[in-house]
Protein backbone atom coordinates (compact mmCIF):
# COMPACT_ATOMS: atom_id res chain seq x y z
CA UNK A 1 0.00 0.00 0.00
CA UNK A 2 2.40 2.34 1.01
CA UNK A 3 5.01 1.63 -2.35
CA UNK A 4 1.73 2.37 -4.11
CA UNK A 5 1.27 5.66 -2.70
CA UNK A 6 5.03 6.57 -3.24
CA UNK A 7 4.89 5.15 -6.36
CA UNK A 8 1.57 7.55 -7.33
CA UNK A 9 3.34 10.41 -5.35
CA UNK A 10 6.09 10.00 -7.66
CA UNK A 11 3.78 10.06 -10.40
CA UNK A 12 2.23 13.24 -9.84
CA UNK A 13 4.87 15.46 -8.95
CA UNK A 14 6.50 14.04 -12.44
CA UNK A 15 3.25 15.46 -14.22
CA UNK A 16 3.59 18.72 -11.86
CA UNK A 17 7.05 19.78 -13.09
CA UNK A 18 6.17 18.83 -16.71
CA UNK A 19 3.47 20.79 -17.01
CA UNK A 20 5.00 23.58 -15.55
CA UNK A 21 8.16 23.46 -17.03
CA UNK A 22 5.94 23.65 -20.28
CA UNK A 23 4.08 26.40 -18.63
CA UNK A 24 6.97 28.88 -18.33
CA UNK A 25 5.28 31.24 -20.78
CA UNK A 26 1.70 30.82 -20.15
CA UNK A 27 0.06 34.16 -18.26
CA UNK A 28 2.64 36.23 -19.72
CA UNK A 29 2.26 38.67 -22.81
CA UNK A 30 3.14 36.60 -25.97
CA UNK A 31 6.31 37.62 -27.36
CA UNK A 32 5.38 39.94 -30.70
CA UNK A 33 7.28 38.60 -33.99
CA UNK A 34 7.29 39.17 -37.37
CA UNK A 35 8.27 36.17 -40.23
CA UNK A 36 7.51 35.83 -43.41
CA UNK A 37 4.91 33.39 -44.64
CA UNK A 38 4.55 30.98 -47.25
CA UNK A 39 2.07 33.29 -49.38
CA UNK A 40 5.13 36.34 -49.66
CA UNK A 41 3.82 38.77 -47.28
CA UNK A 42 4.90 39.47 -43.65
CA UNK A 43 2.82 38.77 -40.58
CA UNK A 44 2.81 39.83 -37.21
CA UNK A 45 1.66 38.14 -33.64
CA UNK A 46 0.38 42.08 -33.02
CA UNK A 47 -1.96 42.21 -36.19
CA UNK A 48 -4.04 39.35 -34.69
CA UNK A 49 -4.56 40.89 -31.04
CA UNK A 50 -8.65 40.51 -30.78
CA UNK A 51 -8.53 37.36 -32.18
CA UNK A 52 -7.48 33.97 -30.39
CA UNK A 53 -4.63 32.86 -31.93
CA UNK A 54 -2.84 29.16 -32.46
CA UNK A 55 1.19 29.34 -32.79
CA UNK A 56 2.35 26.04 -33.84
CA UNK A 57 6.07 25.14 -34.39
CA UNK A 58 6.87 22.54 -36.94
CA UNK A 59 9.58 21.21 -38.30
CA UNK A 60 9.83 18.66 -41.72
CA UNK A 61 12.16 15.70 -40.09
CA UNK A 62 9.09 15.83 -37.07
CA UNK A 63 6.66 12.73 -36.87
CA UNK A 64 4.05 14.27 -34.95
CA UNK A 65 3.90 17.32 -36.40
CA UNK A 66 3.08 15.64 -39.76
CA UNK A 67 0.56 13.65 -38.13
CA UNK A 68 -0.41 16.95 -36.08
CA UNK A 69 -1.13 19.19 -39.11
CA UNK A 70 -3.85 18.01 -41.47
CA UNK A 71 -5.56 17.86 -37.86
CA UNK A 72 -5.04 21.79 -36.71
CA UNK A 73 -5.91 22.59 -40.43
CA UNK A 74 -9.43 21.27 -39.62
CA UNK A 75 -9.65 23.01 -36.63
CA UNK A 76 -8.73 26.34 -38.91
CA UNK A 77 -11.22 26.35 -40.97
CA UNK A 78 -14.31 25.36 -39.02
CA UNK A 79 -13.50 28.40 -36.38
CA UNK A 80 -11.92 30.91 -38.78
CA UNK A 81 -14.56 32.81 -39.36
CA UNK A 82 -15.11 33.72 -35.26
CA UNK A 83 -11.96 34.88 -34.52
CA UNK A 84 -9.75 32.36 -34.67
CA UNK A 85 -5.79 32.04 -36.08
CA UNK A 86 -3.47 29.52 -37.07
CA UNK A 87 0.17 30.25 -37.54
CA UNK A 88 2.21 27.30 -38.72
CA UNK A 89 5.75 28.56 -37.99
CA UNK A 90 8.61 26.64 -39.77
CA UNK A 91 11.98 26.12 -38.19
CA UNK A 92 13.83 24.07 -41.28
CA UNK A 93 17.05 26.08 -42.28
CA UNK A 94 15.41 25.11 -45.64
CA UNK A 95 11.62 26.92 -46.70
CA UNK A 96 11.67 25.05 -50.11
CA UNK A 97 10.95 21.24 -47.93
CA UNK A 98 8.48 23.69 -45.96
CA UNK A 99 6.34 24.03 -49.05
CA UNK A 100 6.85 20.96 -50.46
CA UNK A 101 5.40 19.56 -47.21
CA UNK A 102 2.46 22.18 -47.14
CA UNK A 103 1.60 21.29 -50.80
CA UNK A 104 1.42 17.50 -50.04
CA UNK A 105 -0.62 17.75 -46.71
CA UNK A 106 -2.71 20.68 -48.47
CA UNK A 107 -2.75 22.39 -45.27
CA UNK A 108 -4.81 26.00 -45.80
CA UNK A 109 -3.19 27.78 -42.86
CA UNK A 110 -0.46 30.32 -43.27
CA UNK A 111 2.85 28.96 -42.98
CA UNK A 112 5.85 31.41 -41.63
CA UNK A 113 9.28 30.63 -41.75
CA UNK A 114 12.13 30.98 -38.88
CA UNK A 115 15.26 29.75 -40.71
CA UNK A 116 17.08 31.79 -38.20
CA UNK A 117 15.44 30.42 -35.06
CA UNK A 118 14.54 33.58 -33.82
CA UNK A 119 10.80 33.53 -32.86
CA UNK A 120 11.94 29.54 -31.36
CA UNK A 121 13.85 30.80 -28.93
CA UNK A 122 11.48 33.50 -27.94
CA UNK A 123 9.34 30.63 -26.95
CA UNK A 124 11.61 29.01 -25.34
CA UNK A 125 10.63 25.61 -28.10
CA UNK A 126 12.58 23.09 -26.74
CA UNK A 127 10.56 20.00 -28.24
CA UNK A 128 8.40 19.35 -31.71
CA UNK A 129 5.99 20.50 -32.33
CA UNK A 130 5.27 23.11 -29.73
CA UNK A 131 1.44 24.34 -29.61
CA UNK A 132 1.04 28.07 -28.18
CA UNK A 133 -2.70 29.51 -27.40
CA UNK A 134 -2.75 32.99 -27.61
CA UNK A 135 -5.90 34.59 -26.24
CA UNK A 136 -7.39 37.85 -27.77
CA UNK A 137 -5.86 39.93 -25.66
CA UNK A 138 -2.32 38.79 -26.62
CA UNK A 139 -1.32 37.16 -23.28
CA UNK A 140 -0.31 33.22 -24.06
CA UNK A 141 -2.80 30.45 -22.00
CA UNK A 142 -1.84 27.37 -23.05
CA UNK A 143 1.58 25.65 -24.05
CA UNK A 144 1.56 22.26 -25.56
CA UNK A 145 4.68 20.33 -25.82
CA UNK A 146 4.73 17.24 -28.05
CA UNK A 147 1.87 15.82 -29.90
CA UNK A 148 0.25 12.53 -28.82
CA UNK A 149 -3.20 11.32 -30.71
CA UNK A 150 -6.03 13.29 -28.22
CA UNK A 151 -4.15 16.54 -28.16
CA UNK A 152 -6.74 17.89 -30.73
CA UNK A 153 -9.80 17.21 -28.48
CA UNK A 154 -7.44 19.35 -25.71
CA UNK A 155 -6.86 22.00 -28.45
CA UNK A 156 -10.75 22.20 -29.38
CA UNK A 157 -11.51 22.76 -25.88
CA UNK A 158 -9.33 25.75 -25.26
CA UNK A 159 -10.03 27.11 -28.29
CA UNK A 160 -13.63 27.02 -27.91
CA UNK A 161 -13.08 27.97 -24.09
CA UNK A 162 -11.05 31.32 -25.09
CA UNK A 163 -13.09 32.24 -28.15
CA UNK A 164 -16.12 32.54 -25.79
CA UNK A 165 -14.69 34.65 -23.60
CA UNK B 1 11.00 103.21 62.10
CA UNK B 2 10.65 100.42 60.09
CA UNK B 3 8.94 102.15 57.51
CA UNK B 4 11.97 104.18 57.19
CA UNK B 5 14.74 101.70 56.82
CA UNK B 6 12.73 99.96 54.33
CA UNK B 7 12.53 103.20 52.45
CA UNK B 8 16.19 103.28 52.45
CA UNK B 9 16.89 99.76 51.49
CA UNK B 10 14.67 100.43 48.70
CA UNK B 11 16.32 103.54 47.49
CA UNK B 12 19.85 102.15 47.93
CA UNK B 13 19.04 99.20 45.91
CA UNK B 14 17.53 101.54 42.83
CA UNK B 15 20.71 103.64 43.51
CA UNK B 16 22.78 100.56 42.79
CA UNK B 17 20.60 99.10 40.15
CA UNK B 18 21.15 102.81 38.67
CA UNK B 19 24.67 102.96 39.00
CA UNK B 20 24.96 98.93 37.53
CA UNK B 21 22.98 100.29 34.26
CA UNK B 22 25.79 102.93 32.55
CA UNK B 23 28.24 100.17 33.16
CA UNK B 24 26.06 97.19 30.92
CA UNK B 25 25.66 100.26 28.63
CA UNK B 26 29.14 100.55 27.63
CA UNK B 27 29.59 96.85 26.92
CA UNK B 28 27.05 96.65 24.31
CA UNK B 29 28.38 98.33 21.48
CA UNK B 30 31.08 95.75 21.48
CA UNK B 31 29.07 92.67 21.60
CA UNK B 32 27.15 94.29 19.08
CA UNK B 33 30.25 94.86 16.61
CA UNK B 34 31.59 91.22 17.32
CA UNK B 35 27.98 90.09 16.90
CA UNK B 36 28.06 91.49 13.68
CA UNK B 37 31.24 90.93 12.26
CA UNK B 38 30.42 87.46 12.44
CA UNK B 39 27.04 87.48 11.11
CA UNK B 40 29.37 88.99 8.13
CA UNK B 41 31.50 86.37 8.34
CA UNK B 42 28.73 84.10 8.58
CA UNK B 43 26.98 85.51 5.26
CA UNK B 44 30.59 85.27 3.77
CA UNK B 45 30.41 81.81 4.59
CA UNK B 46 26.99 81.24 3.26
CA UNK B 47 27.75 83.14 0.14
CA UNK B 48 30.75 80.86 -0.82
CA UNK B 49 28.57 77.90 0.01
CA UNK B 50 26.49 78.76 -2.28
CA UNK B 51 28.89 79.59 -5.05
CA UNK B 52 29.96 76.44 -3.67
CA UNK B 53 26.66 74.13 -4.34
CA UNK B 54 26.10 76.32 -8.19
CA UNK B 55 29.59 75.07 -9.03
CA UNK B 56 28.86 71.76 -8.25
CA UNK B 57 25.62 71.49 -9.42
CA UNK B 58 26.82 72.86 -12.97
CA UNK B 59 29.23 70.17 -12.88
CA UNK B 60 26.99 67.50 -11.72
CA UNK B 61 24.38 68.98 -14.85
CA UNK B 62 26.90 68.47 -17.47
CA UNK B 63 28.26 65.76 -16.48
CA UNK B 64 24.92 64.52 -16.42
CA UNK B 65 24.63 65.66 -20.32
CA UNK B 66 27.40 64.89 -21.47
CA UNK B 67 27.82 61.07 -19.73
CA UNK B 68 24.66 60.09 -17.53
CA UNK B 69 21.38 61.47 -19.36
CA UNK B 70 20.74 58.57 -21.68
CA UNK B 71 18.11 60.73 -23.92
CA UNK B 72 21.07 62.57 -24.21
CA UNK B 73 22.77 60.20 -26.18
CA UNK B 74 19.77 58.68 -27.85
CA UNK B 75 19.84 58.75 -32.06
CA UNK B 76 16.11 57.43 -32.80
CA UNK B 77 16.06 56.23 -36.55
CA UNK B 78 12.79 56.84 -38.56
CA UNK B 79 11.43 55.23 -41.73
CA UNK B 80 8.79 57.54 -43.66
CA UNK B 81 7.70 56.85 -47.91
CA UNK B 82 6.24 59.49 -49.65
CA UNK B 83 3.56 57.96 -52.69
CA UNK B 84 5.47 54.48 -52.74
CA UNK B 85 4.14 53.44 -56.75
CA UNK B 86 7.78 52.52 -57.75
CA UNK B 87 8.20 50.89 -54.38
CA UNK B 88 7.13 47.53 -52.34
CA UNK B 89 8.55 47.82 -49.08
CA UNK B 90 9.04 44.80 -47.14
CA UNK B 91 12.35 44.93 -44.83
CA UNK B 92 14.35 47.27 -43.38
CA UNK B 93 18.17 46.55 -42.02
CA UNK B 94 19.88 49.03 -39.75
CA UNK B 95 23.62 48.76 -39.45
CA UNK B 96 25.57 51.31 -37.05
CA UNK B 97 29.37 51.17 -37.78
CA UNK B 98 29.29 48.12 -39.27
CA UNK B 99 26.98 46.05 -36.62
CA UNK B 100 23.73 45.02 -37.58
CA UNK B 101 21.47 46.92 -35.22
CA UNK B 102 17.91 46.60 -36.69
CA UNK B 103 16.22 43.91 -39.01
CA UNK B 104 12.39 44.98 -39.14
CA UNK B 105 9.94 42.72 -41.61
CA UNK B 106 6.54 45.33 -42.58
CA UNK B 107 3.36 43.67 -43.04
CA UNK B 108 1.30 44.64 -45.80
CA UNK B 109 -0.36 46.75 -42.93
CA UNK B 110 2.64 48.53 -41.93
CA UNK B 111 3.38 49.63 -45.25
CA UNK B 112 0.15 50.83 -46.18
CA UNK B 113 0.33 53.49 -42.65
CA UNK B 114 3.52 54.34 -43.94
CA UNK B 115 1.74 55.35 -47.57
CA UNK B 116 -0.76 57.06 -45.73
CA UNK B 117 1.88 59.76 -44.00
CA UNK B 118 2.99 57.78 -41.25
CA UNK B 119 6.13 57.79 -39.54
CA UNK B 120 7.78 54.58 -37.99
CA UNK B 121 10.78 54.50 -35.52
CA UNK B 122 12.96 51.28 -36.49
CA UNK B 123 15.15 51.65 -33.92
CA UNK B 124 16.35 53.57 -30.98
CA UNK B 125 20.28 53.75 -30.17
CA UNK B 126 22.59 54.85 -27.51
CA UNK B 127 25.24 56.19 -29.75
CA UNK B 128 28.93 57.71 -27.82
CA UNK B 129 29.62 61.37 -29.18
CA UNK B 130 31.58 61.48 -32.49
CA UNK B 131 31.64 59.97 -36.13
CA UNK B 132 29.31 57.30 -36.96
CA UNK B 133 28.30 55.44 -39.93
CA UNK B 134 24.80 54.19 -40.77
CA UNK B 135 24.29 51.96 -43.54
CA UNK B 136 20.56 51.56 -44.17
CA UNK B 137 19.33 48.54 -47.00
CA UNK B 138 15.90 48.67 -48.29
CA UNK B 139 14.56 45.38 -49.67
CA UNK B 140 11.31 45.19 -51.51
CA UNK B 141 9.69 45.12 -54.94
CA UNK B 142 10.46 47.65 -57.29
CA UNK B 143 9.09 48.79 -60.65
CA UNK B 144 7.82 45.41 -62.58
CA UNK B 145 7.55 43.89 -59.46
CA UNK B 146 11.00 43.43 -59.39
CA UNK B 147 12.63 42.26 -56.06
CA UNK B 148 14.66 45.00 -55.40
CA UNK B 149 17.48 45.51 -52.47
CA UNK B 150 19.13 48.93 -51.89
CA UNK B 151 21.55 50.68 -49.33
CA UNK B 152 21.98 54.22 -48.65
CA UNK B 153 24.52 55.43 -46.31
CA UNK B 154 25.22 58.40 -43.98
CA UNK B 155 27.82 59.22 -42.02
CA UNK B 156 27.00 61.55 -39.32
CA UNK B 157 28.77 63.20 -36.06
CA UNK B 158 26.79 62.47 -32.76
CA UNK B 159 26.84 65.66 -30.37
CA UNK B 160 25.85 66.40 -27.15
CA UNK B 161 21.47 66.23 -27.12
CA UNK B 162 19.19 63.46 -29.02
CA UNK B 163 19.64 63.02 -32.99
CA UNK B 164 16.86 61.93 -35.25
CA UNK B 165 17.40 60.32 -38.21
CA UNK B 166 15.17 59.76 -41.15
CA UNK B 167 15.26 57.13 -43.90
CA UNK B 168 12.94 58.21 -46.55
CA UNK B 169 11.13 56.24 -49.45
CA UNK B 170 10.62 58.50 -52.55
CA UNK B 171 9.44 58.13 -56.07
CA UNK B 172 11.89 59.98 -58.87
CA UNK B 173 9.53 59.72 -61.74
CA UNK B 174 11.85 60.84 -64.50
CA UNK B 175 13.29 57.76 -63.69
CA UNK B 176 10.61 55.92 -62.96
CA UNK B 177 12.85 54.44 -59.75
CA UNK B 178 11.46 54.57 -56.34
CA UNK B 179 14.68 56.60 -54.13
CA UNK B 180 16.50 56.40 -50.46
CA UNK B 181 17.44 59.18 -49.06
CA UNK B 182 18.84 59.19 -45.42
CA UNK B 183 18.10 62.58 -43.21
CA UNK B 184 19.20 64.35 -40.55
CA UNK B 185 16.59 66.13 -38.33
CA UNK B 186 17.66 69.76 -37.23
Amino acid sequence: MKIRNLLAGLVFSVFAASSLASSGLAGQPAPDFALKSSTGQNMRLSEYRGDVVMINFWATWCGPCRQEMPLLDELYTRYQRVGFNLLGVNIDDDSSRAMAMINELGVSFPVLFDASKDVSRLYEVDAMPVTVIVDREGNVRHVHQGYKPGYEQKYLDQVRALLRE
Amino acid sequence: MTRKLLINVVAGLALAFAASLPAQESGAPDADAQSRDQFRQLDQDVQSLKKEVLDLNRDLFLLEEELLFPANSQVAFFVSMDVGEYFKLDSVSLKIDGKEVANYLYTDREAGSLLRGGVHRVHMANLKTGDHELVAIFTGQGPQSREYRRGATLNFSKGIGAKYVELEITDRVKKQQPEFVIKEWE
